[in-house]
């Protein structure tokens, strides 16, 4: 693969318009920002979400637009503020995944030999062992809370980031540009910094947004296992009280459903966005779009260029 | 057979992290098994049987290495040690049953939805760009987003508990002993068809995406167009020439799929109480059963390593280039 | 492949998935089986040790297999001789002399007999992790005098002990004296007096346990088997009572009217009697203000128990009145200490006007603010996950906050929760109560001197450590006294003396739990047909075995 971000310029311009340009990026990006205004203005007009509002159980109505919870409690109330803590961890513990990622899959591309060595099979190991049953085992010894569910998606997520970024890094070592930085004596910090890393952009923002679709999926996951604070609000224990109050022993789809296709729309709004990145941070996609886009204009099939192997590590 | 042999060192060293990690993991965090049977009594119990009690779990005073050294022999022995919750049964007694259960469901979700979803994704290489090439994807995508456990519990609410179309848990009926009857094995084949199914939706839209995109780049590369060329039917062309060569990536990430698909069916099978070993994971972790906990993530984590070495060897078979890499 | 068949191929595959669906099949109930829903688990071990306290051996050991001297009855209040015929007090209460009934064979055929009775408590002694109900605190030895006549001698005369040597398992000498350990031995073929000791099949997902051929009462059980299919929750088990799979469960049901009866209401029934713990709000009473009774009764008065009831517990119990007593206990209800209580009724003006008159005042912003100045905030603890403490803990919490207190739920684990009640860690904090045939243990746990451990020290009841001289005497004298007018009397002491102190708050008495499907068999309890408690659960001093020698196979059910 080839530094197409090095070659075209830097900035958020170029994403802007990538996002316009791809129209499964603009729905992804658009429900995004959706949920990111829900996440931090929706709480201050939803109201206390553990207040009791009324008999458990209401089926949805004018008073209770989504009803209320085995507990009594307003499940619009409770989405709107879960929305907050559950993107928040998201976000955060994607960040965190990359970073370490980054560090890890870099120093050992960079450094290769026994460092090399050593980190892939770190690795290399943490993603054969099962994540999620790892990330039950810890997060059982642990107090319970946002902070431990971030800790342990971090713990079992980060070992993918780091195998694709080392093979990057590994490719890119070989490049005249490394080579000629390496030869002029620049430090290896300025060189993974200015050189290396600017030209991983697109795939780290990939990464970026891979990571959070896991690290919302899986954190929903283990609160839904109450392995969360299920004394605070979010998505998760959401479905936890759901299930804990027999929502489907009463019949009380909407406990469950609002939150489900929440998560839903946020997962598929970044795989979108994700998508539509890869069009563009894939110079041969691009390439390869705008040959079949010149063939369709002269009414004729498109046939494939070169290849493209997608790297399946 | 270099390249398996390698393989294998890597997953004995895998499981050698595992079972440490399994080690360290309780000692860093204080807390002790008889407070957690306490919590099983409701105080129900005098403090003095529960004095005798903690007596009886004989916690180890030894040093920590000692005690390290202890652990690793038992555990190549595989004694895990005794359930708290089922106390006083041996944590690979109470472990036995439910794996082939756990293991059943993930390996039968993942083969479907690998042969569904691969063969999804052929279909819409061929016809690209047709109806199927541009609603599966996008809606698959949609369907892969939604936890596993929350589709389990729409289909459990939906087409269990509403139309009674399936049974609303367990492995298999009540009333039917485990035999190799074709009555059994259609009522387990029933049973497992709501976990199965949700999980298969959930995780099929990888897998039909991965294959489509490999396929579009493969039918581009010389040889294939050499094969439209030399005019061959164009279904032949995909299926022998490019479908044959997208699978390769498919394959090899697999193994990984299986240990991701573990992870996600232990959800399900909450959802289902079906008698794998999620429920038991997650009851050990409500129970605060720690030796049954560990004992369970041991034992997935070496089912898992061990269907990846299976994996190699298939991409062993597939691939004849590897073994010259390898070597 | 060509495409065609490729095609195929998808249509066989969605053809078969579908086929699946269409295919269901019933589950067929034997005739004279009850299917009986307990204990969530996701398999079944193997484990019939009815001593083990380790954990929870299988339902049936305690609910069929293994029998006790005596059966406490909690709807009727009466003890019934089982495995006793009699028993009698000597030497001036220091003796406790029981006869054992004659012509009861052990399941292998052989007879029961006196010495079986002192083995077992032998066993108690020999390894204190089984004492369960810690006899030997009390007893000094157990002889046998004859075949049909055990002696227990006690270090001190104490009369409510024979309440719990009465309700101890018996199990035979000539199997157990070969267990090398008896704590983790797991008796897998158990030989037992009860009803059914069978055991018919045993997989991880179902086990059936049939009737005994050598049951010493003749003609009983009237049914064959009992069938226990694994439900890992309870909602699972709900399902399965729904749905007809099961015929007998004692599981909280949410709305029970209409998730469960409104399906068959000719057949599926349910009966909640309030006779179960108390659930109480414990104030921690060495801690200010809670040390002040006037205080404990003013929270009382600003909890709205009718709305509590609603909202938590689908009202299926009642309120609580001032003595905390439940329904199990209504012989020894003192209805003049009971009309005392004005402090468990719902009255803001009233319960403002006393912290007022205690000299907790209102500041200026509505907040109440202790006697230095500081205002009331507090945490309300409840265990997470347990839905109805958590609803109960919410209405509280309402209500303390109209009376200016800035109150909160606090939901922590079990363990958390249990490690700060015992340790006396809480302001205030949702609780259960620790009861036994008469008030005497229920009391003990609440209000005796001797039950109270210093801070920070675990403490297996009186959470909120309290204790009154009055009740002391009252139930020292108890103790003492094996006269039933004589009891009556000291109960209605301590009532009095409660009603006065309050020292933890009555919210309601915990319903005892059962549905059970009437389309298949006769005979099980209900609110029309009292004869016992109809929850499975009510099996640790033998309530159970009543119904089970009860249940018949309906003429006619199919």
């Amino acid at each position: 693969m080839s530094s197409a971000a090095s070659g075209s310029g830097h900035g958020l311009g170029i994403w802007v318009e990538a996002i316009r340009n791809d129209r499964r990026a603009t729905v992804g990006a658009i429900i995004l920002v959706l949920f990111a205004l829900v996440a931090a203005f929706g709480p201050l007009l939803a109201g206390d979400p553990q207040a009791l509002v009324g008999m458990p159980l209401q089926a949805p109505s004018w008073h209770h637009l989504l009803g209320t919870t085995g507990q009594g409690q307003d499940v619009l109330a409770q989405l709107i503020v879960g929305t907050r803590v559950s993107l928040l961890v998201g976000f955060s513990v994607g960040l965190a995944v990359v970073f370490i990622g980054a560090l890890v899959g870099v120093t050992a591309g960079f450094y290769g030999g026994r460092i090399d060595g050593l980190l892939s099979l770190l690795f290399n190991v943490f993603l054969v062992i099962p994540g999620l049953p790892l990330a039950i085992v810890i997060a059982a010894y642990l107090p319970s809370g946002p902070l431990t569910v971030a800790l342990v998606l971090i713990v079992t997520g980060w070992a993918w980031n780091a195998r694709v970024l080392r093979a990057q890094t590994l490719s890119l070592r070989q490049r005249d540009f490394v080579a000629a930085a390496i030869v002029t004596g620049e430090s290896d910090i300025r060189i993974i910094w200015s050189e290396i890393l600017p030209t991983m952009t697109s795939l780290l923002l990939s990464q970026l947004i891979g990571s959070t679709l896991y690290a919302i999926g899986a954190q929903v996951g283990l609160e839904f296992l109450g392995l969360g604070d299920v004394s605070a609000v979010t998505w998760g224990t959401n479905l936890y009280w759901a299930q804990n109050d027999s929502a489907l022993l009463t019949g009380a789809w909407w406990t469950f459903a609002p939150t489900g296709i929440c998560v839903a729309l946020v997962g598929f709004a970044l795989s979108m966005l994700n998508s539509g990145f890869d069009e563009i941070s894939n110079p041969r996609l691009q390439l390869e779009r705008a040959w079949r886009a010149h063939l369709e204009r002269l009414g004729q099939r498109a046939t494939r260029s070169t290849p493209v192997v997608r790297n399946h590590g | 057979m270099r390249f398996l042999l390698r393989r294998l060192g890597f997953y004995l060293v895998a499981a050698w992290v595992a079972l440490t990690l399994n080690f360290f993991l309780p000692r860093l965090i204080p807390g002790d098994p008889a407070t957690a049977l306490f919590a099983r009594f409701r105080g129900k119990l005098a403090p003095e049987a529960m004095q005798a009690l903690r007596e009886t779990f004989g916690l180890s005073n030894a040093p920590l290495w000692k005690q390290y050294l202890t652990y690793l022999s038992h555990a190549l022995r595989g004694d895990f040690g005794i359930s708290v919750a089922y106390f006083p049964s041996p944590v690979v007694k109470v472990i036995g049953s439910g794996l082939v259960w756990t293991v059943f469901l993930a390996g039968s979700a993942v083969l479907i939805s690998f042969v569904l979803g691969t063969l999804l994704g052929i279909a819409a290489a061929w016809w690209r760009r047709g109806w199927a090439d541009s609603v599966l994807p996008p809606l698959l995508v949609f369907i892969g987003s939604l936890p596993y456990f929350w589709l389990a519990m729409v289909a459990l609410y939906i087409l269990g508990f509403t139309l009674r179309w399936f049974p609303l848990g367990h492995a298999y009926a009540d009333d039917l002993t485990p035999a190799w009857t074709w009555e059994f094995i259609a009522d387990v084949v029933h049973h497992a068809a709501l976990p199965v199914g949700s999980v298969v939706i959930a995780t099929m839209g990888g897998w039909l995406l991965s294959m489509r995109n490999t396929m579009i780049t493969v039918m581009g590369s010389d040889f294939v167009n050499l094969a439209r060329a030399k005019g061959l039917a164009p279904d032949r062309v995909v299926l022998r020439y490019a479908a044959r060569n997208a699978l390769l990536p498919s394959v090899t990430s697999l193994g990984m799929a299986l240990g991701f698909v573990l992870g996600g069916s232990l959800l399900t099978e909450v959802v289902f109480s079906y008698p794998g070993q999620g429920y038991l994971l997650v009851q050990a972790v409500r129970t605060q059963d720690y030796p049954l906990m560990q004992g369970i993530f041991l034992v997935i984590t070496l089912a898992v390593l061990g269907a990846n070495w299976l994996v190699d060897v298939v991409v062993l078979w597939l691939d004849p280039r590897i073994r010259d890499s390898a070597s | 492949m060509r495409p065609c068949s490729f095609r195929a191929g998808l249509v066989i595959l969605a053809a078969s998935i579908a086929l699946c669906g269409c295919t269901s099949r019933r589950v067929s109930l034997p005739r004279d089986v009850v299917v009986v829903s307990v204990e969530q688990q996701a398999s079944w071990v193997r484990n019939f040790n009815p001593l083990t306290t380790a954990t929870a051996p299988r339902w049936p050991t305690l609910a069929g297999i293994y029998e006790p001297l005596f059966v406490f009855n909690g709807i009727t209040g009466k003890t019934i001789p089982w495995l006793a015929t009699g028993s009698e007090w000597r030497e001036g209460g220091r003796v406790l002399r029981l006869s054992t009934r004659s012509g009861v064979k052990w399941s292998d055929g052989r007879d029961f007999t006196a010495s079986d009775v002192a083995f077992t408590f032998g066993l108690l002694k020999k390894f204190p992790a089984l004492d369960r109900r810690a006899v030997w605190s009390f007893l000094d030895r157990v002889d046998v005098v004859s075949d049909s006549v055990v002696d227990f001698r006690f270090q001190r005369v104490f009369i409510p002990g024979a309440d719990e040597v009465g309700a101890q398992q018996i199990v035979p000498q000539h199997t157990w004296k070969d267990v090398k350990d008896p704590i983790t031995f797991a008796n897998e073929n158990p030989v037992a007096t009860g009803p059914f000791t069978e055991i018919r099949t045993f997989q991880n997902q179902v086990y059936e346990v049939g009737r005994n051929p050598n049951y010493w009462q003749k003609g009983k059980p009237m049914i064959a088997a009992l069938r226990f299919p694994a439900y890992p929750s309870n909602d699972r088990a709900n399902m399965a009572m729904v749905f007809d799979e099961a015929d007998w469960a004692g599981n909280f049901v949410p709305a029970i009217d209409r998730v469960y009866v409104s399906r068959a209401p000719k057949n599926h029934g349910y009966w909640f009697p309030p006779v179960g713990s108390m659930v109480f709000l414990y104030a921690n009473t060495k801690r200010a203000p809670f040390d002040d009774p006037r205080v404990r009764k003013a929270l009382s008065m600003a909890i709205d128990r009718d709305l509590l009831l609603d909202v938590a517990l689908f009202h299926y119990s009642r309120a609580a009145d001032a003595t905390g007593l439940s329904d199990s206990y209504s012989p020894w209800r003192d209805s003049t200490a009971i009309a005392e209580g004005y402090w468990v009724k719902h009255d803001l003006v009233r319960a403002s006007a006393m912290l007022d008159s205690a000299g907790f005042r209102k500041g200026p912003d509505g907040k109440r603010l202790l006697k230095n100045g500081t205002p009331w905030k507090y945490d309300v603890f409840v265990v997470s996950g347990w839905s109805d403490w958590v609803r109960a803990a919410q209405v509280i919490v309402r209500g303390l906050r109209e009376l200016g207190i800035d109150a909160n739920v606090r939901t922590y684990d079990f363990s958390a929760w249990f490690q700060r009640v015992q340790e006396g860690d809480f302001d205030l904090s949702l609780g259960w109560s620790f009861d036994g045939p008469t008030p005497y243990t229920f009391y003990r746990w609440l209000m005796s001197s001797s039950t109270v451990k210093p801070k920070g020290q675990a403490s297996m009841g009186n959470w909120q450590r309290y204790g009154s001289d009055a009740a002391d005497g009252a139930l020292t004298a108890f103790e003492r006294s094996s006269d039933p007018a004589e009891q009556k009397r000291l109960v209605s002491q301590m009532q009095h003396v409660f009603v006065a102190q309050a020292p933890a708050i009555p919210l309601y008495p915990g319903p005892s739990w059962a549905e059970y499907n009437m389309g298949r068999f006769d005979g099980f309890p209900s609110a029309k047909d009292p004869y016992a408690d109809a929850s499975p659960n009510k099996y640790d001093r033998g309530e159970v075995l009543l119904v089970l020698t009860n249940l018949r196979p309906k003429a006619g059910a199919r």
